[in-house]
């Protein structure tokens, strides 16, 4: 894994002071300290309770388990399936928002005056917590006959749809939550990158006779990519580690039909209380995580050379 | 003269269908939340979806002053969130200085530390916090939560430091340095003033994002520290939801998120972009 070129630390001009080290070293010190302490060691802890028995329905079962968590999960159906469940969360509801982002912001980017209004109205759902996200939509705009989308569909003509109560449209549901909430996320990173490029190379492009789909193709989008490929990087690590909004809408069901990795080893941990089991679930999210987050860093780089 | 006119009339319709689909499809859930915590919880229930109705204040006074008032947990969520960005700045400031401008042995290794260490996903650290703060016996206890909201704060606030910092003039630092002063002076003088406006996005986010988090709050908190992100919760059981409360607390809560959202709009988009032109950014 490698750290992206523009990150900066190590690239630049050192210090002025030769022979300041220790100063430095001051400076970091309680930072790196507080780190360790509160985020090293507690993973450390992680991977051990992974190798334990611990279910604190069962204490007296508790001791060294070996292999046997990482064993188990590897003949669990249910892990396998919220495996699959958090890959399609992640790919699609990343895909939806850089999409729908981008679509708007080019639409936006046409407006002359007046941007600030839909930045306003871009921020609104950022700022909300993920968990009022989910019982809102659990609430007022998913629930049967009350909720206001399923009152649409039902003036459409499609009929009253249990949205968060049988498998499929649970688990797009979910996906929609989250791609509401974050779609402005991408919309403003990517309307901001918009807003900074150059105005002169449309002009030439234009006297080139290039029409709005190759200006698109050709310059916007190459110009962009590096903007796209952050919010890719960014957005994929939120939905690996989304919670919150699952949890109030569905909290993973009905059954498991909404059960990403996360709810899964939250639930085996807290719920039905086997700590082992749900660590060792947990350290596969993390290797997942790390590893899809060095692969996109990686294509970062590749793609700036 | 035509054509003229009739640019001018695509330019409005693209303004109304973008503004319409903005407003429609991401303002919509937030105005009916309004609209239902006005109304009685009978009239929720009526269907089709009542938009003219007696409005009613009654749920705002259930929520903040009745039996489950969410008024100690808002008092709650304040004091961990304040205290969770006090700390984080306190440590994050010097930490990105060094990192930023000084002379640091395996800088690089420890950079890449920092931003690995954002990533662990939170349900990693909340099964090991509960086993941890169960021993200890922090679990339910403000030094417990604080400590574990740092693990998302602290490398979070680092990193975008850093990218403030790393644009102040080398010039700056060399004239504090032929002026004599030493190195707490000049971050103190020269690098402290020109990142104010970092500080306060970082501020700004920090501050967000912990008065927002729920998996914490909701396992390793309790009886004595319960954020309201988790008191709102009283309103929804298995037999039923009480709607017009749940939307009134649920706005309470989410005011003076919206207030600093909208009043700080710029810098929140300016945060969002920095973070992805340098790399990092928990949001």
């Amino acid at each position: 894994m490698q750290l992206p070129p523009k990150v900066g630390i190590g690239r630049q001009r050192s210090g002025l002071f030769t022979g300041e080290r220790g100063f430095a070293l001051l400076m970091v010190s309680p930072g790196l300290l507080v780190l360790i302490l509160t985020t090293t060691f507690p993973l450390a802890y992680l991977i051990w309770s992974s190798f334990q028995n611990i279910n604190l329905a069962m204490p007296f079962l508790d001791g060294f388990a070996g292999l046997d968590n990482y064993r188990n999960m590897m003949s669990d159906g249910r892990y396998w399936h919220a495996q699959q469940l958090t890959a399609i969360y992640t790919i699609s509801s990343v895909f939806l928002q850089i999409a729908i982002g981008l679509g708007l912001a080019l639409l936006v980017m046409q407006i002359p005056a007046g941007q600030w209004l839909f930045r306003i109205m871009a921020i609104l759902p950022i700022v909300l917590a993920p968990v009022v996200v989910g019982l809102f939509w659990r609430t007022l705009m998913l629930a049967p006959e009350f909720g206001i989308v399923d009152f649409i569909v039902r003036v459409l003509g499609f009929g009253s749809v249990n949205w968060l109560g049988s498998p499929t449209p649970a688990l797009i549901s979910v996906i929609i939550i989250h791609t509401w909430q974050w779609t402005p996320f991408a919309f403003l990173v990517l309307l901001a990158s918009l807003a900074s490029l150059p105005p002169d190379i449309y002009e030439a492009a234009r006297i080139d006779k290039a029409n709005a789909f190759q200006r698109f193709i050709h310059i916007t989008l190459p110009l962009i990519r590096p903007a796209i490929i952050i919010v890719v990087i960014m957005r994929s690590m939120i939905a690996l580690s989304a919670f919150a909004a699952i949890f109030a809408a569905t909290g993973g069901g009905p059954g498991t039909a909404s059960e990403i990795l996360n709810l899964y080893a939250y639930k085996t941990s807290f719920v039905e209380l086997n700590f082992g089991y749900g660590s060792a679930l947990a350290v596969s999210l993390l290797i997942i995580t790390l590893g899809v987050s060095g692969i996109l860093f990686h294509l970062r780089t590749a793609k700036r050379n | 003269m035509t054509s003229r006119a009739s640019t001018k009339y695509t330019r409005n319709a693209i303004w109304f269908v973008a503004g319409g689909l903005l407003l429609f499809v991401w303002v919509i859930p937030l105005i009916w939340a309004v609209i239902v915590s006005l109304k009685s919880e009978s009239e929720v229930l009526a269907y089709p979806p009542s938009i003219f109705f007696e409005p009613t204040l009654q749920n705002y006074r259930d929520a903040l002053f009745g039996g489950v008032s969410i008024l100690p947990s808002l008092g709650t969520s304040m004091i961990v969130s304040t205290a969770t960005t006090v700390l984080t700045i306190v440590i994050a400031v010097p930490a990105a200085y060094a990192f930023a401008r000084l002379n640091l042995r395996g800088k690089k290794w420890l950079g890449f530390y920092t931003l690995a260490t954002q990533m662990v996903p939170p349900v990693g650290l909340v099964i090991p916090y509960f086993l941890i703060l169960n021993k200890v016996g922090w679990l339910d206890s403000y030094q417990g939560m604080v400590t574990v909201y740092l693990t998302f704060s602290l490398p979070f606030a680092i990193w975008l430091l850093v990218s403030y910092m790393e644009d102040i003039p080398w010039e700056m630092e060399e004239a504090a340095f032929l002026d004599k002063a030493n190195r707490f002076q000049t971050l103190w003088y020269v690098i402290l003033p020109q990142v104010r406006g970092g500080i306060a996005v970082t501020v700004i986010f920090i501050f967000l994002n912990a008065w927002n988090e729920f998996l914490f709050a909701v396992q390793l908190g309790g009886n004595t520290v319960r954020p309201v992100t988790v008191a709102m919760y009283n309103f929804v059981s298995v037999e039923q939801t009480l709607w017009a409360k749940l939307s009134a607390a649920a706005l309470v809560a989410m005011v003076p998120m919206i207030i600093i959202g909208i009043a700080a709009q710029k810098q929140i988009v300016k945060g969002l972009t920095v973070g992805a032109v340098k790399g990092g950014g928990r949001r």
